[in-house]
């Protein structure tokens, strides 16, 4: 990296970038033009102070694409005896066309290649999807964890690879053991240097496979917006390095009421290189700083042209986890709200849910 | 021809009865939280308590109508109806039953408010953008007016609607 990447201004970097020029880009260079261009976009004229206001007219196309939304929830399970066309049936009944599981307690059963066949059966019969193996890893902890989750990492792809996934999802972590606490050194240089360096080491030792390894962008970690997902796409330097987007991970009060322009910025800049899709809403209705997640579609998040990027995506299926909720009940209910909003924009949701 | 003649006959004797009826909302209301349910921050589905701080209304300028001793002011004219609220706040509706948009409090989005009369209720119904926010659900919200007989207690029913749930509550108010 050439310089350090402050969020805001990556992120105001990232919509002046894209609003003056069309032509392709390395992130790098992009990032050279971001870095001249410290300060927020353009919105209410270089000469006021504060630019989180939206502007007035938001580009919001809702022209829905071809691709099909899979909403995920559930998790998949590895756990002996477990009725898998039951699982998967319950799923279906529910709305969920696809699901994960979460690395911690899939790999602590080993999945034998007969279970494994047992299982892509009864997912295929029930036409249900397990696309992914969630990793809450910190692949740059302090040594020695650092290692020990790198290795956690490798297992899950290569468990993926056995069953068929389509990714796994991790994050670059922190420099601190526990890496939902944010290090004031995460956007140093040191901690950029270990996030590639703990990836190649993940992809070299997972060489020739075909499982994606997708990053979800968190606020407290280094990759926290989308310019800083297509850097180390470069970085690393192998097309596995894939995004596991979750736009509300890179909202701050900066942005919050940018959302459209979020959206806009980050799917145009990312494009195919996102593997799948977190789906929440968030609102700052405080004096402090402080985010909190709200039911999806009611918060700041601009789900209409959301889902329409969604579904744009050059895939012929896009795979939504709907998370951060409590009860089966609220999941319904957010998956109703996104439902709603699919059909309102012409967007269309795999499967059906069942009458509230 | 002969259809709007009827029309206006059966006005005559049907409507204009019915308008001379409508009740008065008019005078400063004061909130019975005893008999009153509890409002539902029309935002936050989930929230930390902390949070929860602030206003919170998601139509236009309609806030929550709080409650203490501050009144609720309404002025009821032959074709609208206004509500001052105890902490300031103001919306007026037009009693013309067609539909008005509203700018809501984020002012990037609008609601459409429509008010009239069914039988001695008022009836105001609002779709909106659920939080004011662009891309949201859609909220449909309806509000009944209704006075008791001595004309000492409004009670509000409102109906909150997104595709996710539905709520309703009811605020009682008495005439100070």
């Amino acid at each position: 990296m050439a310089k350090n990447i402050s969020r805001r201004n990556v992120f105001t970097g990232a919509l002046t970038g894209l609003a003056a020029s069309a032509v392709p880009q390395t992130a790098s260079a992009q990032a050279a033009k971001m870095v001249q261009r410290v300060g927020l976009p353009d919105v209410w004229g270089q000469d006021f102070l504060y630019q989180w206001s939206p502007p007035e007219n938001v580009k919001r196309d809702l022209t829905p694409g071809n691709a099909l939304l899979r909403l995920s929830h559930p998790q998949m399970v590895s756990a002996e005896g477990t009725d898998y066309d039951k699982l998967f049936k319950s799923m279906r009944a529910g709305g969920w066309t696809a699901c994960e599981a979460g690395s911690a307690q899939w790999l602590a059963n080993k999945v034998s290649d007969s279970q494994a066949s047992e299982i892509k059966t009864a997912l295929k019969a029930n036409d249900v999807i397990f696309y992914g193996i969630h990793c809450a890893g910190n692949i740059i902890a302090p040594d020695p964890d650092a290692d020990r989750w790198q290795r956690h990492i490798i297992d899950a792809v290569n468990s993926g690879e056995q069953m068929g996934c389509e990714l796994i999802l991790t994050h670059t972590g922190s420099m601190y053991p526990n890496r939902n606490t944010p290090h004031p050194l995460n956007w140093s240089k040191e901690a950029w240097t270990r996030s590639v360096n703990a990836l190649k080491r993940i992809c070299k030792d997972t060489a020739g496979g075909k499982v994606k390894i997708a990053i979800e962008p968190v606020n407290s970690e280094a990759i926290n917006n989308p310019w800083a997902q297509k850097r180390l796409r470069e970085d690393v330097g192998d097309p596995r390095i894939s995004s596991g987007l979750d736009i509300t991970n890179m909202v701050d009060t900066s942005n919050v009421f940018r959302m459209t322009e979020l959206l806009n910025t980050t799917f145009e800049l990312l494009g195919d290189q996102i593997a799948y899709i977190h789906a929440k809403d968030i609102v700052w209705n405080g004096m402090q700083a402080g985010l909190n997640w709200v039911l999806q579609a009611t918060g700041c998040m601009d789900y209409e042209v959301f889902l329409t990027h969604i579904s744009r995506l050059k895939k012929d299926h896009v795979n939504i986890l709907v998370e951060f909720l409590n009860a089966e009940e609220e999941y319904q209910q957010a998956q109703r709200n996104i439902r709603s909003i699919a059909g309102k924009v012409g967007v269309k949701i795999h499967g059906t849910q069942p009458a509230a | 021809m002969k259809r709007h003649i009827l029309m206006v006959v059966g006005m005559a004797y049907f409507g204009l009865p019915i308008l001379a009826a409508a009740p008065n909302f008019s005078g400063s209301w004061v909130k019975d939280n005893s008999k009153s349910d509890p409002v539902p921050n029309p935002l936050m589905l989930r929230e930390t308590p902390q949070a929860r701080g602030g206003g919170g209304g998601g139509r236009g300028g309609q806030g929550g109508r709080g409650g203490g001793p501050m009144p609720m002011v309404v002025s009821q004219e032959s074709n609208s109806l206004q509500v001052t609220e105890p902490q300031g706040g103001m919306r007026k509706y037009m009693l013309d039953g067609k539909p008005h948009s509203t700018a809501m409090e984020t002012g990037v989005q609008k609601a459409a408010v429509t008010a009239s009369w069914q039988g001695d209720m008022l009836v105001v119904s609002s779709t909106e953008p659920y939080g004011g926010m662009p891309g949201n659900v859609t909220a449909h919200i309806k509000e009944v007016w209704s006075l008791s007989p001595d004309g000492n207690t409004l009670t509000i029913a409102t109906t909150r609607t997104i595709p996710a749930v539905e709520k309703t509550y009811k605020e009682v108010y008495t005439k100070k």
